[in-house]
């Protein structure tokens, strides 16, 4: 078994490794960098500015001390300089919506979001993988038909939609599960009122990735069912189930990998919509706010941090896909 | 899949309801500072955890609060407050005179970050005569002085504060904030909720609820679910939201009317709108009635000019409702030099079609809608309205303040006073719509020195009689908020959800 042998050997080199780490390191903060400037120059370039400023009952003489006080009145370039000197010295500044160290005001609602977007990552990949896996083998089955319309269904329902008619169908209609929030406030809440409350807005969330996994781990399969290793090892009288979940599963997850790590941008985009329709404590929701707001430092802070979960994201599945495929290991 | 299934089930049933803990619903996470929180969440909160010296009854004028009693000096220029005595701060500490020189002082330095500056700019100085007395001195009568006090100064404790720059005050003002009020807080969870609980030594009536908890819910479709859901108490809607509580058998709703005018702002500036004959005809071209029965559902009251039926001591209910009269509109505007030509199309001399940009704020309903109704009553009379919506900051900040549009759909929230000087008064900052005129100057610069009722009253009725000769704006309607209330609510203070909260102890609900 070919398969086996490769997995057990380790990496070729630990130096080939670091290599490849720190280039991928310093492309990282390049990324960061175009990341921060792009944004500030969007940020700026917007209109209306920050809504501190858009109350229509200020006077002159206020307006002028706030934009004074912001240092909105700097050059854009100024400003740009000022905030990444701070930055690289891990001040990222002070929200103007919440009067907070904008690193703090992330840091309270970063733990929500991780509880949401992990269970929803496990979610779609429990379900995602083997209904993919399932589908191919089955291939032009009723399972197989109804597997790929579900996640056909799932993709092109919007999310902001799903979530209020799951809402409505099952906390307001059937009264089975709390509509919003994190917990039941004013209530000393258990595991369990934590748990039902993790339920809808982590299924929402998990169904658009849910859906796209689905139909690219089949179409892996697929490809992979009909190379000529699969064919041998039913030629030698493996078990269907043992040639699918030992040697095809692991051969289709080489590209599938990747596809996970693309989930990360999926969910942090899906969480501002899904954050918003249940009421959940977290970043999503915070970037909405912030950037309706155009709460300048806290637009920065969540983008940045946004942008080096994704670029990790996309390491891990790099370094994962090469732990799958050993061909890769070299290159 | 199936086990989160179980889960469920297991659950259903489970009570969730804990019971004597009134939930309201805050659009994003409050700073707890009165002088600091321009914010909506912040303004509501704070109305609960720092009183002011006086608070507004359901007439909307300004009753003991914190003072029990106040001596206005003969000349306007100082007010002398009796505090209540035995109040304490939510630490224990005793409340007194000093926090009002304190807060005072805060609230009139330019340095502090102070956001009630403008509503205090004729405050001069603040004297503590003793424990329980305090004068405020200023630099000019000021008639609107007691109901700013019962508006958003709320009263701030100079023991925790006194060494501190409000600004960076960050565990008071995010997290441990100290008032007087009949709720203090017990958690706060940033982004999620806070919880109060009831104040047991608060100086007035016993709290009716034991714990009220304002969760951040900053969608108004997340809100009614919730509020269907038995998960939140009390929430305001738009019209459009109706068809999605009515109907269901654990919702009230409620009215009340609101100190707002919505209206269509011209740029006098702009030669078209210069004229108040013009602003006069587009007032009788628009049929207001059919926008209050139709966007707003009848949830509004017809308008007579600028000063809402609300302010029931001051709006001149003797006054005739603008008519909807398309021909007089016509006539006016055939009068000011306009001429309709083969196309039916309204031109001026020179042949130049009467057409103008109405702006109005992108995402709510309720002014979109409005724009809309405008636009087909302007089109009958000839007139070509372009409806252009823009996020709110962008509006007003790229187009309203430079005075760079040409009319705009949008309203004022004021205080529950008359006082619109800062609106109308030539040459005024917020006097957007560059509106002037000598008469309404005068009045409206009287009516805010004058402390007498009575007399005001004879002010602001003069002033709308000029507004029907001279409109600033042509007023859409006066709205009534509309409160969707669970079933188990029993008592709510008949006042916009902001005053309400300032009698919050009078909340209750049903065991």
């Amino acid at each position: 078994m070919r398969c086996d042998e490769v997995s057990s050997s380790g990496l070729r080199s630990s130096s080939t490794v670091i290599a490849f780490l720190l280039r991928r390191l310093a492309h990282g903060l390049f990324v960061m960098l175009l990341v921060s400037t792009v944004t500030f120059a969007i940020m700026l370039a917007s209109p209306g500015g920050p809504s501190l400023l858009a109350d229509p009952k200020l006077s002159v003489v206020e307006r002028t001390e706030i934009v004074q006080r912001l240092g909105l009145d700097q050059p854009p370039t100024v400003q740009y300089t000022r905030w990444i000197t701070r930055a690289v010295h891990g001040d990222f500044g002070r929200s103007f919506l919440y009067q907070t160290p904008a690193l703090e005001t992330i840091g309270t609602r970063l733990p929500a979001t991780l509880l949401l977007a992990g269970t929803s990552l496990l979610i779609t990949l429990v379900i995602g993988i083997p209904m993919g896996m399932l589908a191919a083998a089955r291939r032009g089955s009723r399972f197989d038909r109804l597997v790929t319309a579900a996640s056909g269904v799932a993709s092109a329902v919007p999310v902001f939609w799903s979530g209020l008619l799951l809402v409505l169908l099952l906390a307001v209609w059937a009264r089975w599960l709390p509509a919003g929030g994190a917990l039941t406030e004013g209530s000393d809440p258990g595991l369990v009122d934590r748990l039902r409350h993790l339920v809808l807005p982590a299924l929402v969330l998990a169904s658009t990735g849910c859906a796209e996994i689905v139909r690219y781990t089949r179409s892996a399969a697929v490809t992979t069912l009909a190379l000529p290793f699969v064919q041998t090892a039913r030629a030698r009288g493996l078990s269907g189930p043992r040639i699918l979940w030992r040697h095809a599963l692991r051969h289709a997850m080489s590209t599938v990998v990747n596809v996970i790590g693309l989930q990360l941008p999926r969910l942090v985009g899906g969480a501002a919509v899904t954050e918003t329709v249940f009421a959940w404590p977290g970043i999503g929701r915070l970037g909405v706010e912030a950037a309706l707001g155009r709460d300048y430092p806290l637009v920065m802070a969540v983008t940045l941090l946004v942008s080096a979960g994704v670029l990790m994201a996309s390491l891990f599945a790099d370094v994962a896909q090469m732990m799958i495929d050993p061909r890769l290991r070299t290159a | 899949m199936s086990l989160l299934l179980l889960l469920v089930g297991a659950c259903r049933g489970a009570p969730s309801r804990a019971d004597d803990t009134l939930r309201l619903p805050l659009i994003n996470d409050p700073i707890f500072n009165p002088l600091l929180a321009p914010d909506l969440g912040s303004v509501m909160i704070n109305k609960v955890l720092f009183p002011g010296l006086v608070r507004p009854d359901e007439l909307l004028r300004p009753t003991p609060d914190l003072a029990v009693s106040w001596q206005a000096a003969p000349d306007g220029l100082s007010y002398t407050f009796v505090l209540r005595p035995g109040v304490q701060w939510h630490d224990g500490a005793p409340f007194t005179a000093r926090d009002v020189k304190f807060t005072f002082d805060r609230i009139t330095d330019a340095k502090s970050g102070s956001r009630l500056r403008s509503d205090f700019a004729a405050v001069a100085g603040t004297d503590v005569i003793d424990s329980l007395t305090v004068r405020i001195r200023l630099s000019t009568p000021f008639a609107p002085f007691l109901t700013l006090l019962g508006y958003n100064a709320g009263m701030l404790p100079e023991h925790l504060l006194r060494n501190v720059k409000l600004t960076d005050a960050t565990a008071f003002n995010r997290s441990t904030p100290i008032g007087t009020g009949p709720f203090k807080v017990e958690r706060v969870a940033p982004g999620s909720s806070i919880t109060l609980v009831r104040n047991d030594v608060y100086y007035g009536a016993r709290p009716g609820v034991a714990r009220l908890v304002f969760k951040i819910v900053p969608d108004i479709n997340a809100q009614v679910a919730q509020l269907r859901a038995g998960e939140l108490d009390l929430i305001t809607i738009e019209p459009a939201n109706l068809g999605s509580v009515q109907g269901a058998e654990n919702v009230r709703v409620l009215e009340v009317p609101v100190v707002q005018h919505w209206y269509v702002g011209f740029n006098a500036s702009r030669p078209m709108f210069a004229s108040a004959v013009v602003r006069r005809a587009l007032g009788f071209a628009i049929n207001r009635d059919a926008i209050v029965k139709g966007v707003l559902k009848g949830y509004g009251d017809l308008p007579g000019g600028t000063i809402p039926v609300a302010l029931k001591d001051f709006h001149d209910f003797s006054a005739p409702r603008t008519p909807f009269a398309p021909d007089s509109a016509k006539r006016l505007l055939i009068s000011a030099g306009w001429k309709t030509g083969a196309d039916g199309l309204l031109r001026d001399a020179a042949g130049v079609p009467f057409t103008f940009e109405l702006l109005v704020d992108k995402g709510n309903p309720t002014r979109e809608q409005s724009a809309l109704a405008v636009q087909q009553d302007l089109a009958r009379i000839g007139i070509t309205m372009n409806i252009r919506s823009m996020e709110f900051a962008a509006l007003v900040r790229d187009r309203v303040l430079p005075a760079t549009y040409d009319a705009m759909l949008i309203w004022w929230t004021t205080p529950p006073d008359p006082d619109q000087y800062s609106f109308y008064h030539t040459g005024q900052d917020n006097n957007h719509v560059k509106y002037s005129n000598r008469t309404a100057d005068s009045l409206l610069a009287l009516g805010r020195i004058t402390a007498d009722t009575a007399k005001r009253r004879e002010i602001y009725r003069a002033l709308q009689q000029i507004e029907r000769d001279d409109p600033p704006v042509l007023v859409l309607f006066y709205p009534r908020e509309i409160q969707a209330v669970s079933a188990r609510l029993q008592s709510v203070p008949k006042l916009g959800i902001r005053d309400a909260l300032r009698r919050s102890e009078q909340f209750r609900i049903a065991q």
